[in-house]
């Protein structure tokens, strides 16, 4: 136990501090413009609040739709990259993976000012590929959504690609000499012996990939603020708004708390799946 | 610690102490070496100016400095909620009129002196001196003003063979239709900005005998104000104005900008302030802009454009001598002395910025630039202007509004839906709220 104070107090200092005192804050009415012993009172008030809040639900669903997204297109498509880049003999490997991986190393501030000139309408380099389309990209209501998607996934990509190749390591070569013996193709040793054994791997970045694209954030902020129309209004920017331009912190507060209380829910109910599956 | 530090530690601070005590103070009983700090949004150059205005303030009163603090203008409010509350954070600040009654309410921005509330009084008009009243006094020196007025492209009018730009409503679905070819949209609004959104289109409001509020009564169900949704809705639905070309990004800029400086936008509403940002993009090609009142809706009696203002402030919970000498820096740098040929130092950075100045003097020293064709319609309507309300909740309010004006534009709500949820919206708003 003594050699777990020093953690414990870090743990504590960084975390639970934080996490009581959003809480505590949530429980009142704050500008932010008064020291924090000046807060007024206001119970659970912030949070029947929030179900009355039109905004609060439009936020939550276009997070839910974010989640969504990320995780259907991001989870295959690392898991198709990292057998891509393991298993084939081929020169210039470490290049590929280095290259997939910048993506991610590159601050999403600087990567969002980029991305906003591409998906420029009509004159960006994406508008003029895809000009028999007409896409609108992040102009559009029905399309801005799905347009940060596609720039999280281009993003984060990278980096789920190397904790699959990480995993695919941890595969023993003789379980494929194996398969190969007893006659298995390709498909059949990726169906019965590597996404089997991959499970650790892929759990971890499918909870990761939930919780960064709960997240999201900057790009939002950068390149749409939440519009248009409040189609990329989500969780996190709502927040944001609430608490820095509304001056309404306790109810910013009561919507962190709560979707702190949904991603534990949300892990939970994940990981308890996972453990029933296997 | 050890014996000899804490010795150390003891003599420097009791030197510290009679340094102090010894050192001369301000010619209006300012203590020494008291530094204030002013927080602001402005760009580079603009900060510059300030900062040489600073020295040139410093060498007049021995012992302030004064350190100046430039944020993105999309930083400045979540910097102030963040610094403000604290006595070392910025101890002038830059504001938009609409956050005034929340930094008010509590206790941010400070009580303006006798002598800077007779200087205000005498220099500046009546109605901007209003504006920065709150709970029974001004609250800080009136700085830019802005407005709205109709921006066209002169080339484009006249290969559409438009002879003037549109007076009212019906000339200006005609000539946004005139416009409306080849991927070009003959009126653009703006969407994903709050004051790009909302402004230009209560402009439109107030032009035809509209208000956004009468009191602290939403009026967004009023006939009048519904009527210019039903525009929108029109243009939007004839193709004269799309909504694919209206996006704004984070910095105030982007498609909306870029389609107008590229003539793919005919025409737009737009605030004085962006004349800097057309010369820059346009080139040569800005002579081709020309500026316009307002078209005045159906119901209208005169063109009456949005107006709004920023203005300087004190921080209330800054200490009584930070306090004394950012009131006198302030009233420096909105005096006479301090600019160029009678101008003030403040109205010299605002006109460099094709922003409206807005002491009486500052006016008149700078008739010369304010008589541009582009400034001087706006200087022009500056009379028939409305104030945007500046109200607690304000902001909450505006972005209520640009919500269901969005919706509009983007087909996903009939005008009459947007403005009766928009006026339930703004109401219990503007109830939590307090107003």
């Amino acid at each position: 136990m003594a050699f777990l104070s020093p953690a414990m107090l870090v743990i504590g200092l960084f975390t639970v501090v934080p996490i009581g005192l959003t809480f505590w804050i949530s429980l009142h009415e704050w500008s932010m413009y008064t020291p924090l012993g000046e807060m007024s009172w206001r119970g659970l008030s912030n949070y029947t609040d929030l179900l009355g809040d039109e905004g609060f639900f439009t936020a939550l669903v276009n997070t839910a739709a974010y989640v969504a997204l990320v995780v259907a297109v991001t989870l295959p498509l690392s898991v198709a990259l990292g057998m891509l880049l393991y298993f084939p003999r081929v020169m210039g490997k470490a290049v590929a993976r280095a290259v997939l991986f910048s993506a991610y190393v590159v601050p999403t501030v600087a990567i969002s000012i980029v991305w906003g000139a591409l998906y420029a309408p009509d004159y960006g380099p994406l508008s003029q590929l895809f000009a028999a389309w007409e896409p609108t990209w992040l102009s559009a209501p029905d399309t801005a959504l799905v347009s940060l998607v596609i720039f999280h996934v281009w993003q984060m990509t990278g980096y789920y690609t190397v904790l699959v190749i990480a995993g695919l390591t941890q595969i023993p070569s003789d379980l494929y000499e194996a398969a190969r013996i007893d006659g298995a193709g390709f498909w059949r040793q990726t169906r019965h012996v590597t996404l089997p054994l991959l499970r650790r791997t892929t759990v971890f970045i499918g909870l990761v990939a939930i919780i960064n694209a709960i997240q999201v954030f900057d790009p939002v902020y950068i390149l749409t603020q939440g519009g248009p129309a409040e189609s990329t209004a989500v969780l996190s920017f709502a927040i944001q708004r609430a608490a820095f331009q509304h001056g309404m912190a306790g109810q910013a507060s009561a919507m962190a708390f709560t979707l702190l209380v949904l991603l534990v829910a949300l892990g939970g109910v994940f990981l308890a799946a996972v453990r029933r599956r296997s | 610690m050890k014996t000899s530090t804490m010795r150390t530690v003891a003599v420097s601070a009791a030197l510290a102490m009679v340094a102090a005590g010894c050192g001369g103070g301000g010619d209006d009983g300012t203590p020494a070496a008291t530094k204030i700090s002013f927080l602001t949004h402005w760009g580079p150059d603009q900060v510059k100016a300030l900062e040489a205005a600073a020295q040139a303030f410093q060498k007049r009163n021995q012992g302030v400095t004064v350190d100046i603090r430039a944020v993105p203008f999309g930083n400045l409010l979540s910097t102030l909620r963040t610094q403000g509350s604290s006595p070392n954070g910025p101890t002038i600040a830059s504001v938009y009129d609409l956050w005034l009654p929340e930094l008010v309410r509590d206790g941010l921005s400070g009580d303006m002196p006798a002598d800077a509330e007779a200087d205000l009084a005498a220099n500046w008009p009546k109605n901007l001196v209003e504006g920065v009243t709150k709970q029974g006094g001004p609250r800080g020196y009136p700085n830019e003003v802005d407005l709205y007025a109709l921006n066209y492209n002169k080339k484009l009018f006249k290969e559409a063979g438009i002879a003037a730009p549109p007076r009212t409503w019906a000339e200006l679905e005609a000539a946004a239709a005139k416009l409306t070819k080849d991927g070009r949209q003959g009126f653009g609004v703006i969407t994903s900005w709050p004051a790009g959104v909302v402004h230009p289109w209560l402009s439109l409001v107030n032009s035809n005998g509209g208000r956004l509020l009468d009191g602290a009564v939403p009026k967004l169900d009023d006939p009048r104000t519904l009527a210019a949704a039903q525009l929108y809705s029109r243009l939007v639905k004839s193709g004269a104005t799309q909504a694919k070309m209206s996006n704004a990004n984070a910095n105030t800029t982007g498609p909306y900008l870029d389609n107008f400086v590229n003539g793919r936008t005919g025409m737009i509403i737009m605030a004085n302030w962006w004349q800097g940002a057309l010369k820059e993009a346009m080139g040569e090609r800005y002579q081709d802009v020309g500026v316009a009142p307002i078209p005045v809706g159906p119901d209208g009696a005169t063109s009456a454009s949005v107006s709004y203002s920023w203005l300087t402030v004190v921080n209330g919970k800054a200490d009584q001598a930070k306090q004394q000498a950012a009131w006198k820096f302030l009233t420096f740098l909105n005096g006479k002395d301090s600019g160029r040929n009678g101008s003030s130092a403040m109205g010299d950075i605002l006109t460099s910025m094709g922003i409206l100045p807005s002491s009486i003097s500052d006016l008149k020293a700078h008739q010369a630039e304010l008589s541009d064709p582009f400034l001087s319609v706006y200087v022009a309507e500056l009379a028939n202007a409305v104030p945007f309300p500046s109200v607690l909740g304000g902001e909450a309010m505006s972005q209520a509004v640009q919500k269901h004006v969005e919706n509009v534009v983007f087909g996903k709500e009939t005008p009459e839906a947007a403005m009766g949820a928009a006026q339930r919206e703004v109401a219990d708003i503007l109830t939590k709220a307090g107003t």
